[in-house]
């Protein structure tokens, strides 16, 4: 178990350099189907995302984007496709299980638990490395005081790392908004996941918490080495931050490329502007 | 960390985190958990109020039967109604395990034997319950309030059908015999042992679900509260959780039934109806929803009500206490009045009931003489 808990590497001059192509996938999607009745939420959608890349989903509202990260954590079962985690098909799996095998997300409209404090919310996000039950968290001595004080500790590295300090104590519900998504970026790193999937991080922040969230997301990138797929509509951070960009329309990918391959798109701009007619 | 200890600057102060989990860690907290402690030994030396203790008896176990609400409806989010249909199970199993006609186990025993029933029931029926939420989980568990007294009035080699049966239970502890306590040379009534035997399990099951509550299982139920969808994908297994919640929830409601069966030395199916559940309900909307303290305040507050109610009744106007009294209420009625009132000002004024109350008092003492 690397990640939070292990040595952490330098911040500065980490120097993340783009995955190769020769590096094999962390998550393979093939094929991917997915239908609501007659409403075809996905179809035919193909991507792989490798260890240590930051892959971005873009597209209009309705595209399929947040379909997708529904179908990798189990929330929906696709009737199509396959979805494989280091080889693991995904697609039998549900949500609970998924996170076990390593992949965490954030929610667009904030998935915390209002009523715990910082501290306890980031705690969840241990839960699925910690092993204590009903009986030994009654008795309290013993396994279930170890587990919280270690698990504590990795939690505490979280907090370091995303600034959450002043917080600690405060129900995550009553926190500015900005802090919110950044508890939930947080919730999410504290599973060390594999996989981390970023549901519109900035999505209704000003610039400066855009930007504080951006650098966030870079330093998560850069010390602990995971694959991470983001979903955005704020453009300029897309562009800035992705290694590969995958534009959809209408819940068929369009295309997949270098950012800037996929700005120049003639395909991407239409689907953005409405092709000429 | 040396192995020197730093010194504390102040009372709130922690060093490292098994300082900061400490559930009495700062002086303040200590002193009251010692200043209750003691005013649990010393009571029965001071009361010997017969009515008084059955007052107190009475809110023990209400209290260790709205700990295990709590714990289902406050901690994980589940509405039950189906609570009194648990405590008269644990009533009926101390029957059967602890009296001298029935298999005579000891105190320790019968009491973790009734339970254990109870939890192994609720884990039984709670796969089917569960798959429903609100308001269908709250019709579903009324039909067990009516299943139960079905059961409770037809079973009769067991339950004593209409008429109920005696609960005969021993009560003895390292010598110690609960109904008949002598001690540094005093003899102590019933009441008064069975006072020291019921609010030690208060405190007991206090601890142990405050332990629950604060651990992996226990924030993973509060997260199935707040937002189920989040809890799955953190890795909380919904179905699991919300089971082991009911089940725990049954096993501390049976181990009030068990409490009250042998308190009372008898039960009757009348006891376990609907109106018992909605008593708990309001025990820990007043107490306080999704807190420990809470539901003891509530059970202090309204476990003694009925029976403060019926020994006022002739000086309240207009209960009527027998028939042929005149009065346009029964005490029966009054008492259903008050708690259907108690919870409908407390939901409507103070959702987050006494305990909050009680955090506020503390939080503008904490700074005292300072306003912040």
């Amino acid at each position: 178990m690397g990640g939070v808990t292990g040595e952490v590497a330098p911040l500065a001059g980490a120097g993340h350099e783009r995955p190769g192509p020769s590096e094999p996938a962390l998550l393979e999607v093939t094929d991917l189907g997915l239908r609501f009745g007659g409403v075809k939420a996905l179809d035919g959608v193909t991507f792989d995302v490798r260890r240590g890349e930051l892959f971005a989903v873009i597209g209009p509202n309705g595209a399929g984007k947040t379909s997708i990260f529904n179908c990798i954590n189990g929330v929906y079962r696709p009737q199509r496709g396959t979805i494989a985690l280091e080889g693991t098909d995904l697609t039998k799996k549900g949500p609970a299980e998924i996170a076990g095998l390593g992949v965490s997300r954030t929610f667009q409209n904030l998935g915390l638990f209002e009523n715990l404090s910082v501290v306890d919310n980031l705690m969840l996000g241990r839960h699925h490395l910690m092993r204590t039950g009903f009986l030994a968290g009654m008795v309290w001595w013993g396994r279930a005081k170890r587990e919280e004080i270690e698990h504590r500790e990795a939690v505490e590295r979280v907090i370091e790392l995303l600034e959450l300090e002043p917080f600690r104590r405060q129900p995550a519900g009553k926190l500015p908004y900005g802090v919110q998504k950044r508890l939930e970026l947080g919730r999410a790193i504290a599973m060390e996941p594999k996989l981390l999937l970023l549901d519109e991080p900035v999505a209704g922040m000003n610039l400066e918490e855009s930007e504080d969230m951006a650098r966030h997301i870079l330093d998560v990138r850069d010390r602990l080495n995971l694959a991470m797929i983001l979903v955005e509509h704020q453009m300029a951070l897309v562009m800035d931050l992705a290694d590969r960009v995958m534009a959809m329309d209408f819940g068929v990918p369009i295309t997949v490329g270098t950012p800037e391959q996929v700005q120049g798109d003639q395909r991407v701009i239409d689907a953005y502007l409405g092709a000429a007619a | 960390m040396s192995s020197r200890r730093a010194p504390r600057v102040h009372g709130l102060m922690t060093r490292g985190y098994a300082d900061d989990l400490r559930l009495f860690g700062s002086g303040k907290a200590k002193l009251g958990l010692l200043a209750l402690v003691l005013a649990y030994l010393m009571l029965p030396f001071f009361l010997t109020s017969d009515f008084w203790l059955s007052v107190l008896d009475y809110a023990g176990i209400a209290a260790i039967g709205a700990l295990g609400l709590n714990l289902l409806t406050g901690y994980t989010g589940q509405v039950s109604l189906g609570h009194a249909f648990f405590i008269g199970l644990g009533a009926y199993a101390a029957a059967q395990l602890g009296g001298p006609d029935a298999l005579n186990l000891p105190l320790p025993l019968w009491l973790l034997g009734a339970a254990v029933f109870g939890a192994l029931v609720g884990a039984l029926i709670g796969p089917f319950a569960l798959r429903l939420r609100g308001n269908y989980l709250a019709i579903v568990t009324l039909g067990l309030i009516f299943l139960g007294e079905h059961l409770f009035r037809n079973l009769k080699d067991v339950t004593g059908g209409n008429s109920g049966t005696n609960v005969d239970t021993t009560a003895t502890l390292g010598g110690l015999d609960f109904k008949d306590l002598a001690l540094l040379g005093e003899n102590f009534s019933f009441n008064q042992g069975y006072f020291w035997l019921i609010w030690g399990l208060v405190g007991l099951v206090a601890l142990l679900v405050k332990n629950l509550v604060r651990t992996r299982p226990g924030r993973a139920l509060q997260a199935v509260r707040d937002r189920d969808v989040a809890a799955e994908v953190v890795g909380v297994q919904l179905g699991r959780y919300k089971v082991g919640a009911f089940a725990v929830s049954s096993g501390l409601a049976a181990l009030a039934g068990a409490l009250l069966g042998s308190y009372q030395q008898f039960v009757s199916p009348d006891e376990f109806s609907l109106f018992l559940s909605i008593q708990y309900i309001a025990i820990i909307i007043v107490g306080g929803v999704g807190t420990v303290f809470g539901s003891i305040v509530g059970a202090l507050v309204l476990g003694g009500l009925p029976g403060l109610i019926d020994k006022y009744s002739a000086s309240i106007p207009g209960v009527s206490t027998g028939s042929g009294d005149s009065g346009f209420i029964s005490v029966f009625s009054l008492n259903q009045a008050i708690f259907g009132l108690l919870i409908v000002l407390f939901l409507v004024f103070e959702p987050r009931g006494l305990a909050a109350v009680w955090l506020r008092v503390k939080a503008y003492f904490k700074a005292w003489p300072f306003s912040y």
